[in-house]
């Protein structure tokens, strides 16, 4: 599930964010700030909104922060994370 | 006002005394302020700077970057804020300069002579430049452009001018996102907010992650941003932020609808606010003006400050400004052009006056183009894509519509004989040539370009070609 979620991240950030890089210079651990794959204001934002659009998911303020955005991997985590919690039934 | 006078006064006043200025990993207190910039300047003395050496300094936000900053001014020496060199082949240390000096973000302030590295310029013309000066390139890192001489005296009364706009106080809480190596971050934000002896926060590239973990433990009053900061804040604010007193932007393209949902989660205090790398902050809406003026019209001058339109309407905006430049050196420290006190400025700006006398600014009247913040000459663009292998040409203009960086550029490339060219190549060596404020949104490669009677290039025509191509 999760490995998933990092290949669809993966393709995201190659094929639609400005940062001209290519599928294979992508790695999963990669950091998304600062070194690494070092996005910039704007390429962060567009993830976000890419992000919640491919996952069908909205972030709310906790979830953006430094560790769940520290890497491919860790962002796939919290989308996984995000979407059992959508698909969980209402306890009654 | 004289900067060591201002910093004493804060270092005692009970009022300010224990306010800080912090950048997240590091912070200082007014009362230790005039101890640590002592200790900066006898680290700039031990690595052989020497009164009346003109300085280029680049430098992050971070608080060794504020102690520099500070001790420059406090001293009376000239100094260029350079940005971070993009390429080797734009040079941003002007010959004038004895020294280059570079602070960098998350470094400690303390041992000064530790946060700084200095170095040397081995083109050094000697050329003696005047005492206690702010310079500023008009573009930006993009080459050799001229260079925008400030009195540090007058500098002081254009941050009083913004103390006295947006109500800086002792107890306001700044933070300055945007780069303190700028006019803006420097001129309008960061010297009020010392004038005031206010707490600041001072962020380095920021981010929608970084800044909402700032502001959680910071909580901000007063912030100074771009319109893509705004969009940026917008896409993280997802309840509305009441702690606010303003919150200013900076340059007319600011879309009305982000203009209008970000004013509206801040509680209606969004400014715009106009000026230039030349004069300074030099006019703004007020928080009481209502919605439609504070979203479409550049307010009220500061005080003091003139404007009037002329040659037209829309026509040209002019500024009389007490406290604008003094004039613009060459890279060599010669003099292009001195200011005349008590003289127009022409700002190259179109502007309209409304039935009430209230100001909008349409665009630039000339090739050049705002980009996040930044003055972009076009040609400077092309100047720089035009030394790529098998191109012969490049002609860059403004095309209809914004994108996250500003008004959009295309940059028309047209190849050497019998060479091809591939736009997508071009682009992706662009990012390494250009500052991102100045990569083209896109690349098109062209057989020719369209000229004018006159031999000269008809951008309007390829802009709208291009513009036809697309619908």
């Amino acid at each position: 599930m999760i490995e998933d979620a990092i290949e669809q991240l993966r393709k995201l950030v190659a094929e639609r964010l400005d940062v001209n890089r290519t599928l294979d210079e992508i790695t999963s651990d990669a950091a998304l700030l600062g070194g690494g794959l070092g996005l910039d204001s704007l390429a962060l934002v567009e993830l976000v909104s890419l992000t919640e659009e491919c996952f069908g998911i909205e972030f709310g303020e906790n979830e953006l922060n430094m560790d769940s955005f520290a890497s491919i991997r860790s962002l796939a985590a919290v989308v996984v994370e995000m979407r059992a919690r959508d698909v969980q039934p209402i306890a009654v | 006002m004289i900067v060591s006078d201002v910093l004493g006064n804060c270092a005692t006043d009970a009022k300010t005394r224990d306010n800080f200025i912090t950048d997240g990993s590091f912070t200082v207190a007014y009362r230790e302020l005039c101890a640590l910039l002592d200790e900066t300047a006898k680290a700039l003395a031990g690595y052989g700077v020497e009164p009346g050496d003109c300085l280029a300094v680049e430098c992050a936000n971070s608080v060794a970057g504020a102690l520099l900053l500070l001790t420059l001014m406090r001293d009376g020496y000239s100094f260029v804020l350079v940005p971070p060199a993009v390429n080797a082949e734009i040079k941003p240390t002007p010959l004038f300069c004895r020294f280059s000096i570079a602070v960098g973000a998350g470094v400690s302030p303390q041992p000064a002579a530790a946060f700084m590295s200095v170095t040397a310029n081995p083109e050094w013309n000697r050329k003696s430049i005047p005492a206690a000066k702010l310079l500023l390139r008009t573009s930006g890192s993009m080459g050799t452009s001229k260079i925008v001489v400030h009195g540090h005296d007058k500098l002081m009364g254009n941050a009083a001018n913004c103390v006295r706009k947006y109500g800086f106080r002792a107890e306001s809480r700044c933070v300055i996102p945007v780069p303190i190596a700028h006019m803006y971050g420097f001129g309008a934000e960061f010297l009020p907010a010392i004038q005031a002896g206010a707490s600041i926060d001072l962020q380095d590239k920021t981010n929608i992650i970084k800044y909402l973990d700032r502001e959680k433990r910071f909580q901000p009053t007063i912030a100074f941003v771009t319109p893509a900061i705004c969009e940026m804040l917008l896409k993280a604010y997802k309840s509305p932020r009441t702690n606010y007193e303003v919150i200013v932007t900076s340059g007319q393209r600011i879309s009305e609808d982000v203009f209008a949902a970000f004013d509206e989660r801040i509680g209606g205090r969004l400014i715009n606010q106009y000026g230039s790398t030349e004069m300074g902050a030099t006019s703004a809406c007020d928080l009481g003006d209502s919605f439609d003026m504070r979203s479409q019209t550049i307010g009220k001058p500061m005080h003091d400050v003139q404007l009037r339109i002329t040659d037209g309407d829309p026509g040209e905006l002019n500024v009389l400004h007490p406290f604008g430049y003094d004039g613009y050196l060459d890279d060599a420290g010669e003099w292009i052009h001195i200011a005349e006190p008590n003289t127009w400025y022409r700002t190259g700006d179109l502007a309209k006056a409304d039935a009430e006398g209230a100001i909008k600014v349409l665009g630039r009247a000339g090739t050049s183009v705002n980009r996040d913040g930044y003055l972009v000459l076009l040609e400077d663009i092309e100047r720089i894509i035009e030394k790529l292998p098998d191109i012969l040409q490049v002609v860059v203009t403004a095309t209809p519509g914004l994108s996250g960086q500003g008004q959009r550029i295309a940059a028309f490339c047209v190849p050497k004989a019998d060479a091809v060219l591939n736009a997508q190549h071009i682009r992706a060596r662009c990012f390494d040539l250009l500052p991102r404020y100045a990569l083209p949104d896109e690349v098109h490669v062209v057989e020719t370009v369209p000229l004018l009677a006159s031999g000269k290039v008809d951008r309007r025509t390829l802009a709208a070609e291009l513009n036809h191509t697309q619908q």
